[in-house]
């Protein structure tokens, strides 16, 4: 079964709630990305997501935009982040690896993504195409990669299920009109779209964008299957960038872990 | 709207593998409303009227094909045709696609209206909209574009519009549309997108080829009464594309007219610092639509190079990706150095001082006519005046005010 699949799965049976934790590959080097993905797993993500650095992240807001350039700086490339992630294999095969990115990034090295065997990747996640979309389409099938769809507050009902049923890892609702970073989360419209989602499809709902306090992860953990945290991480990342004591980040990471417990 | 029995894009908004809707989730709703509201309106009479009736009172249309008789007796080789969008109100071919857009907004009930601009023609015609209808309005600018059109930067703050200032990647076109993309994404209930070109997701490239396409119509018709015939060629720049897909598509059935699209070729095609993606790109994905890119090889979208401002873009419309491929509209590229040489030419030689992009479109007469004999018709789309490239052209020529 797939890392994903099984995670996810697992938790739900001890009635658990997953945490995702989001960075992006290579900022602010690939080193520190590396020491970062295990700092990770230690303080008690389930879940990787690893950015795949773009120039022209039009879902991002400022903070994550300004990690991809950081990135690009460094020519972070798939290549490069395929690697790594063998690089984290080697101590950690458990941890399911999700690569969040841009279409033209993954459709420019659709033999890498074809190639990935067992111990690498999980997951894709295409943020700019509709959830409906069939990766396939574009080359992108390997059955050691699952994808994720986005369903979001503007998404019409009966596309749901369509979007539902197009996606094999998880849903990722997104909580706001806006672009990552944004905040004012709606509670009671998130709980009522995520009940919605849950109407089509079994498969985990988990909640992103917009989530920055121990009470956000707290209150939307009560309604999805899991959370998923970016840009204040991005953030903490980049003031750390120079001393490289990522402490801070652990710490945030348990108490966003005990919030959801 | 449009009578050409041509019938692009297909249900899914693509032009043969270009086109396509890629875009996050939060925006395929606002495209469903958009294409919804389009597609009762495009035939219906009273918004028909409504639209024509703005082009002629508000814009001044019909514009003139004006017969340019010393060009003509420069290159003594066929009459050179000069379809005049620089006498539009606000000074450009950008106000036929923002007046029928604002007639879109208005019907949606939208309150705010947001743009990304270039060289700023987009964002002046479409703050003169919105101020005509008094909505709230937001223009997009790369920091490095208010520099060089700091002349069109103060029109729209004039016209009670918002610039701001976009300082990421290149800052220019290219980061201004990310910007206005977000925005869109952040306010998608109240907010009206008012894409500039033939470029975006669909259904914008059909839209603002479809609100532009009053030119071509009105070159036919034109055609036929000074000349009696067909143009041999049109010529026109590509940026996005609009102008050039305006004056085209009422002629894509019309075999014996050669269709010429001109891209930025910078500093030269060959040294790889220019916007021309038709000659030199190869199929992506970016801003919504699948076309011709300028990239490398791990997908990551180029910087581009181009002295004149609205041709200063990676991408290019999909639709002219597509009559690339199947060869029915030819591309070239025009290097900064030549389009400078032509500005100063055509202003001297004709009166008309044209703006930095269209004098990509005179700049290929040089070769082209070479090509033609004496009885041929060529037909250049003036797609604007070049008065916001003074600044520009003043600095490279070294002078200060
Ligand atoms: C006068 C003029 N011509 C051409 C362009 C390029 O745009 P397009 O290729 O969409 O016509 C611009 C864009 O700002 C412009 O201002």
């Amino acid at each position: 079964m797939n890392r994903l699949t099984s995670t996810l799965s697992n938790l739900k049976a001890n009635n658990q709630k997953a945490l995702v934790a989001y960075l992006v590959a290579g900022d602010p080097d690939m080193d520190s990305t590396l020491d970062l993905m295990h700092l990770f797993v230690e303080s008690g993500v389930d879940v990787i997501e690893i950015g795949v650095p773009f120039t022209d992240p039009i879902a991002e807001g400022p903070t994550i935009q300004r990690a991809h350039d950081r990135a690009l700086k460094n020519n972070i490339s798939l290549k490069m982040i395929l690697s790594l992630v063998d690089e984290f294999r080697k101590s950690n095969k458990e941890t399911p690896i999700v690569l969040m990115g841009y279409l033209n990034t993954f459709i420019s090295h659709i033999d890498l993504v074809q190639a990935t065997g067992k111990d690498g990747i999980d997951s894709i996640l295409v943020v700019d195409i509709p959830g409906e979309l069939n990766l396939e389409t574009y080359g992108i099938s390997n059955p050691n990669i699952n994808t994720i769809s986005l369903i979001s507050p503007t998404t019409k009902e009966n596309r749901v299920e369509l979007i539902a049923n197009n996606s094999t890892g998880f849903i990722y609702y997104v909580n706001l009109r806006g672009v990552t970073g944004s905040s004012n989360l709606n509670i009671s419209e998130i709980e009522n779209n995520i009940g919605r989602i849950k109407k089509y499809t079994d498969l985990p709902t988990l909640a992103g964008f917009g989530i920055k306090t121990t009470e956000d992860a707290k209150t939307l953990a009560k309604f999805s299957d899991g959370i998923i945290i970016g840009s204040s991480i991005v953030e903490m990342i980049n003031e750390a960038s120079t001393t490289k004591e990522f402490d801070r980040i652990g710490k945030y990471i348990k108490d966003m872990k005990i919030a959801i417990s | 709207m449009t009578s050409n029995k041509f019938n692009y894009p297909d249900k899914e908004g693509f032009f043969g593998e270009f086109g396509g809707k890629f875009v996050p989730e939060t925006l395929m709703y606002a495209l469903e409303e958009l294409e919804n509201t389009y597609s009762k309106l495009k035939d219906d009479k009273d918004f028909i009227k409504e639209f024509y009736s703005d082009l002629s009172a508000f814009v001044g249309r019909p514009s003139p094909l004006y017969f340019a008789q010393r060009l003509t007796d420069k290159y003594k080789s066929g009459n050179i045709w000069l379809k005049r969008e620089d006498l539009n109100h606000t000074g450009a071919h950008k106000i036929n696609n923002t007046v029928g857009q604002i007639l879109l907004a208005k019907h949606m009930g939208k309150k705010r209206i947001i743009a990304e601009t270039g060289a700023g023609q987009h964002g002046v015609a479409t703050a003169t909209v919105a101020a005509r209808l008094g909505l709230e309005c937001h223009i997009y600018m790369g920091s490095e574009d208010v520099r060089r059109q700091s002349l069109n930067v103060y029109r729209i703050k004039l016209l009670g519009a918002h610039v701001h200032a976009v300082d990421s990647g290149s800052a220019t076109l290219k980061d201004a549309l990310n910007e206005a993309m977000r925005d869109w994404v952040s306010n998608i209930d109240d907010t009206y997108y008012i894409i500039g070109s033939v470029t975006g997701p669909h259904p914008y490239p059909m839209i603002v080829r479809d609100f532009n396409s009053v030119v071509g119509q009105e070159v036919i018709k034109q055609s036929k009464d000074l000349f009696n015939k067909m143009p041999d060629a049109i010529v026109a720049c590509v940026g996005g594309g609009s102008n050039a897909m305006g004056i085209f598509y009422p002629f894509i059935e019309v075999q014996e007219t050669r269709l010429i699209g001109v891209e930025a070729g910078g500093k030269g095609v060959s040294t790889g610092e220019h916007a021309a993606p038709l000659n030199d790109g190869t199929p992506g994905v970016l801003h919504g639509a699948r076309s011709y890119l300028m990239q490398d090889e791990a997908g990551q979208v180029k910087d581009t190079k181009s002295v004149s401002a609205g041709l200063d873009y990676p991408g290019v419309g999909p639709e002219h990706s597509w009559l690339k491929d199947i060869g029915r509209a030819e591309y070239v590229a025009v290097s900064d150095d030549d389009a400078l040489k032509a500005f100063h030419e055509v202003t001297e030689l004709e009166g008309i001082m044209p703006a930095l992009e269209t004098a990509h479109a005179f700049a290929y007469l040089e070769p082209l006519m070479k090509e033609l004999d004496s009885s041929s018709n060529v037909v250049i789309n003036v797609s604007g005046r070049g008065d916001k490239d003074i600044n520009t052209v003043a600095e490279i020529d070294g002078i200060e005010f």
